[in-house]
């Protein structure tokens, strides 16, 4: 009974977390192209719907009638698989992420938390973990397909992420050293009261260069531009999903997107107070705290997001050793050099 | 200066600008496209269009068939079969007329080559088309084109002040004629 009413609830949470992701990243899909779009003095999409606001319904559409197309030589199996690869690794992150308050909700006698689905107490290394294993569907999708230029895509991308996770794994350590936990929960919470609570501006050492790095890292991680290498238009005609099309290709757009989104969150939560507002008055009375948290939580999450467009919109795509050297030689220092201050401001300052 | 240049590279102070360029235009949006087929621009007067045939105004075809207009086609466009007016030993005219506009590139020699002003370049552009063989003009389809575009025609030459036929003919550089 209990397992019932609990696995109820688990997945209808699961179900909500993913519709409202996969709703955002058809948000996006618009969002992107129509601030793109401004920046460059262009309209953006303009002809489905008023302003061109259901040009994601009509790309969606597109998709899905298009001929699924495997090419001849190509591994079928690996084929199929890879895009899933990619896709599942993206959305079983938002699993740990806190969206609103900790709140623990009795429901027929099942204690749950409505908020997040589930707090484990490793929630970082879960995600970090999972976004590992994104790689591979890009690697597998870039080999798999038989073409060459899916295969530099995918041999790109695969020193690419492997570079860069290190470096957003270890811009993430400072905050777990301030923090003690790895449960994005916790962390949040540890962050309650005010912007000067944040781990961007925390006492005893802000990581506000910890933030850079990880913001630096995690672009280059979803393979956006200026990082765009995998899937650089001009060298490679679309990188590893060159021979992709249809449902298949929908797949690696959303993988995409999701990890943007992810990202965004992972950010918010860590460095940014998660739902927390920046002032205590602005949270509203206890009773709001749920709505006025994820509120705070979207704004947070859309800045990022715009922030992904606005340096899109900027900058131009950095050359092959530029980025590594750069991944290596500059991100991976700072990231290091700031484990080690905050260790040593967290042992002085801790008051023991 | 060493200094400032690390500090600038430590704010990426290169980055700010440029991103500080395009939020600026994000924040003066004004769009420098047009919406194609639902808003056109505005061309201007000399544009060279398609082109077409031209007639009198008592519908008459101006062309004579003279074949000048072959014979200055760069790219060899224009193919004229000339042939005596029926009943009028002195006069000639087009039989047939070709235009294979897959080759034309709208130099505007043609118009500049005819003695009586029978060719004329429209406004029009929008001429893309799937089968490239509806891009081989023969003469009626030429002379529809004239027809649509130049609504106000010229009186036939004879009855034109001779002074005026005389710079048709020969001067065209000099005056221009009032339609």
């Amino acid at each position: 009974m209990d397992t019932g009413i609990r696995l109820a609830l688990t997945l209808s949470q699961i179900g909500v977390v993913m519709g409202i992701v996969l709703l955002t990243v058809a948000l996006l899909t618009l969002l992107e192209r129509k601030v793109l779009g401004w920046m460059q003095d262009r309209m953006g999409p303009m002809e489905v719907g008023p302003y061109g606001v259901l040009q994601p319904v009509a790309d969606g559409l597109k998709l899905f009638f298009k001929e699924d197309i495997i090419p001849a030589g190509a591994n079928k199996f690996m084929f199929s698989m890879a895009p899933v690869l990619s896709l599942v690794p993206a959305l079983i992150g938002f699993a740990v992420i806190p969206f609103g308050p900790d709140w623990t909700i009795e429901v027929g006698g099942v204690a749950f938390k409505p908020f997040v689905i589930t707090d484990i107490n490793i929630g970082i290394l879960y995600i970090l973990a999972f976004a590992s294993i994104g790689a591979y569907g890009v690697i597998l999708g870039g080999w798999s397909s038989n073409s060459k230029y899916s295969l530099l895509g995918g041999l790109r991308s695969a020193a690419q992420l492997i570079s860069y996770e290190l470096n957003v794994g270890l811009s993430l350590v400072g905050v777990l050293l301030l923090s003690g936990s790895l449960s994005l929960v916790t962390i949040t919470n540890a962050q309650e009261g005010g912007f000067w609570n944040w781990y961007f501006f925390a006492f005893p050492f802000p990581q506000a260069v910890a933030f850079v790095v990880f913001i630096i890292s995690s672009v280059a991680e979803t393979n956006r531009t200026p990082f765009d290498l995998p899937e650089a238009e001009s060298e490679l005609v679309a990188g590893f999903f060159t021979e992709y099309s249809g449902m298949r290709f929908a797949f690696f757009f959303l993988a995409e997107y999701a990890n943007m989104i992810l990202v965004s969150c992972v950010a918010t939560v860590l460095f940014f107070g998660g739902w927390h507002a920046p002032f205590a008055f602005l949270q509203g009375p206890e009773s709001l705290h749920w709505l006025t948290g994820m509120i705070w939580f979207t704004i947070k999450v859309y800045g990022f997001l715009f922030l992904f467009f606005w340096l899109r919109a900027t900058l131009p795509r950095l050359r092959y050793d530029q980025l590594m050297r750069f991944g290596w030689k500059v991100l991976l220092p700072i990231a290091l050099g700031n484990i080690v201050l905050t260790s040593i401001f967290a042992y002085i300052f801790s008051g023991n | 200066m060493k200094l400032k240049e690390w500090v600038k590279t430590l704010i990426f102070y290169e980055i700010m600008l440029g991103m500080k360029a395009t939020l600026s235009h994000l924040l003066h949006y004004k769009p420098i496209t047009l919406q194609y087929p639902h808003e056109k621009k505005s061309l201007p007067s000399n544009y060279r269009g398609m082109l077409a045939l031209l007639r009198y105004d008592d519908g008459t075809e101006k062309c004579v068939g003279c074949d000048l207009c072959e014979a200055a086609c760069p790219s060899r466009v224009i193919r004229v079969v000339s042939a005596e007016v029926p009943g009028e030993p002195t006069k000639r005219y087009s039989k047939e007329y070709y235009m294979d506009m897959t080759r034309c590139l709208f130099c505007g020699l043609c118009v500049k080559a005819c003695p009586v002003d029978a060719l004329g370049m429209t406004q029009e552009y929008e001429w893309a088309v799937y089968d490239k063989r509806q891009l081989h003009l023969n003469k009626e389809q030429l002379l529809a084109i004239g027809d649509r575009n130049f609504p106000i025609r010229e009186k036939r030459l004879e009855f034109q002040h001779p002074n005026v036929a005389y710079f048709n003919v020969g001067f065209k550089e000099l005056p221009q004629k009032v339609e």
